[in-house]
């Protein structure tokens, strides 16, 4: 809860909800939680006004409520993380869409538009909104068996239900266990489906299960492919697809966020990479001796446990986490400060403690210069100082001895800083960049609709082209640079929300001492 | 006693002398020499320490002769008495050197006799001054003919006590090359990961001949420099190291593990002004001249 992190989240909010949203969102985050009647307040936007705010908020999921000390009224809250994922919707479709389709694709961004929504209500409106379309043929039918494959895989799950606990008047949110419902599997549900699209009504139908996105889902998949991208950068393909295998295997033994898998078995692994000796003649040949070097080289994510069974590996996503983390703060360094302040960043670390003479003599860099450096990351705060005072030393004489160090927690705090700083910057830009050409824009809009619809009448090309010179070759060349600089800035965007995930993998898993 | 005798004598205690380099005791050469009366021994002996064959000590209450190096005793030859003090402090110090203040000290000179004594002794060849690489202007004094110490000179990394950052560098760059040659053959080795990692693997050794052969040198590099630019490569994460089980080093070129992140790839990750980027004022992400350069 920084002061970077609720510039962030304001813009976002501005972004998506509009500027009412952002005033109560920033009135939120600023005050904690609070009930209706001080919002309005603080905000001076109207009783209604605000409410709707609230419901868009807690609609989407971005704030809850919990009764406040007298019971009868609520107490809202922002939840800043979720706002942060707004921007992570792209990313979500991207992923969906690669592992099961386009349909799938739909299903998810209309549930994200939507934010909660029933089954019925859901399939109904994509199969009308395809309708016509006959490239895609996407039926109602084909649809609900992507839902229920999609709810059977995690990647949706049911909203939370409310409910209303005794002597109080503020309903408290339940999660709920996800159950497969009976009126998608049940023949009569599928024939009720149809019946709706032929009629073009869902009145008829009776459903009450409201569903939602489970980002969480999607989170596990984005950590296991950094992972493995990770191990195949660093050893091969075979290493990274071992890598995929054994994440595949912690999910059936250990909680999906554990900082370390219970240990795997490698009668199993070998099973598995059995099964894929055609694809991967050599990863099969060779299991024990992969094992052994993802053990050894591959950045200590695995980590063998026992000899029972032939070996026993567990994977450790929190070590993961740690490596990845040092990486990107490698990768920071280098760029903000030169690959020489690297250099000492990372001797300082292999060291734990070192004194200032060490890191000249082991960085093999000029006296004076990797001085400078030192003291450069140390005011970057990437690194920390102790000094180490010789007690009931007689007189001011006594030399203290600085050790160096690095606060990794500290350290991955300031750089999650800079990157909430960088993305509010980004989206600041765009939001100026966008107001800035505003008029351009909407004009070639209004071209494009005119002659849109004028083709569809079928007028004379001479007319159109008439309607298209409107818009001067100069502009159109401003409208071209306007489109690259909002599309760099929207991949900077998901570029620093990439950036920001690993940070937030990490500190999913408290400090340790 | 005959002159003879006494010279053969002399011959036996400076053998007896010479295996022990540590020193003898009166005890030793009785042991050694048990035929001679030691009215003989005691002649002998004073007329050795008066040729300056022979320092002489107390350990632990006990008489210990110590032969002296043949250089130090023709070196001192026609010199005077301070002379000779400040060159036995001068060689006591090895191959660290002693400072002047500490020469000073411990011989009870005064300054301007000191500095006549030294330059007459540098004149003459026999000792030089050293500059140390951690204090510029602190001169130490050792003998003539040794190697300064690694502490003294900084080893091959440094010309006239100036560190030679761009040798490193190019050193450093150089062995980093011949790394990243061996690394592709771990990737999907037909004949297994193991032996390709064992392929991709270089030893210190092999990466001191590459660097002997290219010839970019003109210092002699042992094993230990190798090691560490070496070291400096893994420091830049730009290597891994590991032991083989001889117990020698070996390298290994290697990739960070994800590439370049979202923080750098915009200009705010390596913008000098960030912390004084504000959403008004002078610097504001809307105005921001960075920004306006990358996006153009």
């Amino acid at each position: 809860m920084s002061h970077q992190l609720g510039r962030v989240v304001s813009a976002i909010l501005h972004r998506y909800f509009g500027e009412i949203v952002q005033k109560v969102g920033d009135d939120l985050f600023t005050f904690g939680s609070k009930p209706i009647g001080l919002i309005v307040k603080t905000t001076s936007l109207t009783r209604t006004q605000v409410i709707e705010s609230l419901r868009t908020l807690l609609k989407f999921d971005l704030a809850t409520f919990e009764p406040s000390a007298n019971e009868v009224i609520a107490d809202y809250k922002l939840i800043p993380d979720n706002v942060l994922l707004l921007i992570r919707y792209p990313r979500y479709l991207l992923q969906i869409k690669s592992k099961y389709g386009s349909e799938a694709e739909l299903l998810v961004e209309e549930l994200l538009q939507q934010a909660t929504c029933t089954a019925t209500v859901l399939l109904f409106t994509i199969a009308m909104k395809y309708k016509d379309d006959k490239e895609k043929n996407i039926t109602i039918v084909t649809l609900k068996d992507m839902f229920i494959s999609l709810v059977t895989a995690g990647y949706i799950q049911q909203a939370p239900v409310a409910e209303l606990k005794e002597g109080s008047e503020v309903p408290t949110l339940v999660p709920v266990a996800t159950i497969v419902p009976d009126l998608l599997v049940s023949r009569n549900g599928t024939l009720a489906l149809v019946q709706a699209m032929s009629s073009g009504s869902i009145s008829e139908i009776n459903d009450n299960i409201y569903w939602r996105v489970n980002y969480d889902r999607f989170h596990l998949d984005f950590r296991d492919e950094i992972m493995i991208k990770a191990i195949t950068r660093r050893i091969d393909e075979n290493a990274g697809e071992l890598m995929r295998f054994l994440l595949e295997k912690m999910y059936l033994t250990s909680a999906a966020w554990a900082p370390e898998s219970s240990p795997l078995c490698v009668i199993d692994l070998r099973e598995r990479c059995r099964g894929a000796a055609s694809d991967r003649p050599l990863l099969h040949q060779f299991v024990d001796q992969y094992l052994k070097v993802l053990e050894e080289n591959g950045g200590g994510f695995v980590r063998r446990v026992g000899d029972a069974g032939s070996g026993q590996y567990c994977v450790r996503t929190r070590h993961a986490a740690r490596q990845l983390v040092l990486c990107a703060l490698d990768h920071t360094v280098t760029e903000r400060l030169g690959s020489k302040a690297a250099r000492i960043f990372r001797l300082i670390r292999s060291r734990k403690y070192i004194e200032e003479d060490d890191i000249q003599k082991n960085a093999m860099l000029v006296n004076k210069e990797c001085k400078q450096l030192t003291y450069k990351l140390l005011e970057e705060h990437f690194i920390s100082v102790q000094p180490m005072r010789k007690a009931a030393s007689a007189g001011g004489l006594a030399k203290a001895i600085y050790l160096y160090h690095i606060k990794l927690h500290d350290v991955a705090h300031a750089a999650q800083e800079m990157c909430y700083r960088a993305l509010h910057n980004v989206l600041r830009r765009h939001q100026h960049e966008r107001a800035a050409h505003a008029r351009l824009v909407d004009k070639q809009r209004r071209v494009r609709t005119i002659v849109h619809g004028m083709r569809l009448r079928g007028e004379p090309q001479q007319n159109i082209d008439d309607v298209e010179e409107t818009l001067t070759p100069p502009e159109l060349a401003v409208l071209q640079g306007v489109e690259k600089r909002l599309k760099q800035l929207s991949t900077a965007e998901m570029e620093l929300d990439r950036n920001l995930f690993i940070f937030k993998w990490y500190f999913m898993f408290p400090e340790t001492k | 006693m005959s002159a003879k005798s006494e010279d053969q004598l002399k011959e036996k205690i400076i053998n007896v002398a010479k295996k022990n380099p540590k020193g003898i005791s009166h005890k030793d050469i009785t042991a050694a020499i048990p035929e001679v009366s030691s009215a003989d021994l005691v002649s002998t002996i004073n007329e050795l320490l008066q040729q300056e064959f022979f320092d002489l000590f107390n350990q632990n209450g006990v008489l210990v002769y110590r032969l002296k190096t043949q250089t130090s005793k023709q070196a001192v030859k026609g010199a005077d008495n301070e002379e000779k003090v400040v060159f036995n402090l001068i060689e006591e110090a090895g191959n660290k050197g002693i400072w002047i203040r500490d020469i000073r000290v411990r011989s009870n000179l005064a300054n301007t006799q000191l500095t006549k004594v030294l330059k007459s002794l540098e004149s003459k060849k026999l000792i030089k001054a050293v500059k140390c690489v951690n204090a510029s202007k602190k001169k130490v004094y050792m003998l003539y003919n040794l190697e300064p110490d690694r502490s003294i000179s900084g080893g091959a990394w440094y010309q006239d006590q100036d560190f030679e950052s761009e040798f490193v560098d190019i050193l450093n760059v150089q062995c980093h090359r011949f790394l990243s040659q061996r690394s592709d053959k771990m990737k999907n080795n037909p004949r297994g990961p193991i032996v390709g990692r064992t392929q991709s693997y270089a030893t210190a050794a092999e990466v001191q001949k590459y660097i002997t052969d290219l010839g970019i040198s003109k210092v002699e590099l042992d094993v230990e420099d190798v090691i560490t630019i070496l070291n400096t490569l893994v420091y830049d994460g730009k290597a891994e190291s590991s032991v083989y089980p001889d117990g020698s080093k070996v390298y290994r070129a290697v990739d960070p593990l994800i590439p370049a992140p979202g923080l750098v790839q915009v200009p705010c990750g390596v913008c000098p002004l960030i912390h004084k980027c504000a959403s008004t004022g002078l610097v504001t992400p809307q105005d921001c001249t960075y920004m306006k350069e990358w996006l153009e």
